[in-house]
């Protein structure tokens, strides 16, 4: 592949619960190294979305391609399934999820975590692994943290643990899902701040957030979604300081 | 220290019932159902590890049998498992001298399958609970990173799980301890049945059984400590960092 290939293609992403169409043809581009925002109310669709993409929730309809790299679905009786398993594990490995609950391992410690994925999923030697680890720890300022379980942190030292774990597989794209919103508020800044720091270094991103200083001051794309459509889409000095659609302004207006 | 032995060989003179010859008895009684009880443990933990995922798996052909296995074990009592184990081997009249006759002539080996099935149905269940508390959360990163099913198992859910179900599990044991006195009913000299002989030689029923209950407790008590020094080695991610 040559090195303008994007990381990440979707388009044309159908999604629905039962009766309940949720996502409604969707398309998005990541290109090497931008951060694109998805905002929009709850319920309109981010997170399914942003869980289409590494294939936690399996589309209905459209294509997804991890660096060139087509997911391979077939027809079942059943409807459309996953046509490789082992292709969508594999790319899952390329895209590193960031949750909003941190998900991190409970039996294991911060840094059992962040080598866990890298030496049992992309078998890399474990010392090289732990090496790479610690800094990684270092670098979110958790190394004095290494040995610590899950529950003896706080929800920001966690969640910079999370991403820890995130980056230790170098991924391709780094998917995160409203990654603030279980923190108090005075937590959030440090997990911002790490994120950043990871946008200034040229990663690929795509953040589901309901921080708007975030998504103005770092992304290059800002996507507004609504019942499951692009409503609106562009760089954030339009989208967020100049919005065509009623809907997203009235979703950007100061809430009372 | 010396006057209290001096004054216990004393009293183990003078009395009738605690002679070398029962307490010989006692002995023998204890080794009985130290055998009996960690040898049915250890196959019945290894039987419920397989069964306890099957039972946990989406496969109708892999979830039923266990579960019908596991229902059939719990909703009986296991002095009838017992019975129906001994009897059934003494039903059997295998020829003299072949590898089965030495199986059914001695009262161990019904009584070791009977314990060795209950307790893998009640370990199975312990551990289907554990696995089913699986945070979804937890399974769900575990997807996002790349793991195969069978990777999941075996680095997330069955050590989480196994960490959840070792206090319950430390009950099992204690419970197939006491359990295991009722393997005197069925003419196996254990503990109980060493109790029941020195009770029926003498006719002291309170030395003889108290005599026993103390030992009981002592082995309760040792299991007690043991998974207590496992659960401190195992559950700190449970605990305060001081
Ligand atoms: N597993 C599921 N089963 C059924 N319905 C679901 C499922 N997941 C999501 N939905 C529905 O899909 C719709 C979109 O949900 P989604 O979680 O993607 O919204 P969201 O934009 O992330 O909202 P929020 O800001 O509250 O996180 C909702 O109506 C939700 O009820
Ligand atoms: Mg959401």
């Amino acid at each position: 592949m040559s090195d303008t290939t994007p990381p990440l293609v979707v388009s044309n992403i159908h999604k629905r619960f039962g009766d309940n169409e949720v996502l409604r043809g969707l398309s998005l581009t990541a290109s090497k190294g931008d951060v694109i925002t998805l905002i929009g109310s709850s319920g309109s669709g981010k997170s399914t979305f942003l869980r289409c993409m590494n294939l936690l929730e399996r589309p209905d309809k459209g294509s997804i391609q991890v660096h060139g790299e087509e997911i391979r679905f077939k027809e079942s009786r059943r409807g459309r399934e996953l046509a490789d398993l082992r292709q969508v594990e594999r790319v899952r490995a390329r895209l590193s999820m960031v949750f909003q609950n941190f998900n991190l391992w409970s039996h294991m410690t911060l840094l059992q975590n962040v080598i866990e994925a890298p030496v049992h999923v992309l078998k890399v030697p474990k010392a090289e692994a732990r090496e790479r680890g610690m800094a990684l720890l270092e670098r979110v300022g958790l190394a004095e943290r290494a040995q610590y379980y899950p529950s003896q942190l706080s929800g920001g030292q966690q969640q910079r643990g999370a991403i820890a774990r995130a980056l230790a597989m170098e991924p391709e794209v780094m998917l995160f899902d409203e990654p603030t919103s279980a923190l108090d508020p005075e937590l959030v800044g440090d997990v911002l701040k790490v994120m950043r720091e990871l946008a200034d270094e040229g990663r690929t991103m795509i953040v589901v957030t309901h921080e708007m200083s975030f998504a103005r001051d770092v992304s290059d794309q800002v996507v507004f979604l609504h019942q499951g459509l692009i409503e609106e889409a562009g760089v954030p000095a339009q989208v967020l300081e100049q919005p065509t659609s009623p809907r997203l302004r009235q979703f950007l207006a100061p809430k009372h | 220290m010396d006057g209290l032995l001096s004054q216990l060989g004393d009293y183990l003179n003078g009395n009738q019932v605690f002679t070398v010859s029962t307490l010989a008895m006692y002995w023998q009684g204890l080794v009985n159902t130290v055998q009996l009880v960690f040898i049915a443990l250890i196959i019945g933990l290894l039987l419920s590890l397989p069964f306890a995922v099957m039972r946990s798996s989406k496969k109708a052909w892999l979830k039923w049998p266990v579960w019908a296995f596991t229902y059939l074990f719990r909703a009986t009592p296991l002095l009838i498992q017992l019975y129906i184990a001994y009897y059934g081997f003494a039903f059997i009249h295998p020829a003299e001298g072949s590898l089965l006759s030495t199986f059914s002539n001695n009262a161990l080996y019904p009584a070791l399958l009977a314990f060795t099935l209950n307790t893998a149905a009640y370990t199975t269940e312990i551990f289907h609970g554990a696995i089913k508390a699986t945070s979804r959360g937890e399974l769900e990163a575990a997807r996002a990173y790349g793991m195969s099913r069978s990777l999941m198992m075996r680095r997330i859910i069955l050590p989480s799980a196994f960490r959840r179900a070792l206090p319950t599990y430390g009950n099992e044991v204690i419970f197939m301890l006491h359990a295991s006195a009722i393997a005197s009913t069925v003419t196996i000299m254990d503990l109980t049945g060493a109790a029941y002989y020195v009770y029926s030689r003498f006719y002291t029923p309170f030395p003889a059984f108290i005599f026993v209950a103390l030992l009981y407790m002592v082995l309760s008590f040792g299991i007690q400590g043991l998974f207590k020094m496992l659960e401190r080695k195992l559950l700190v991610h449970q605990r305060p960092r001081s």
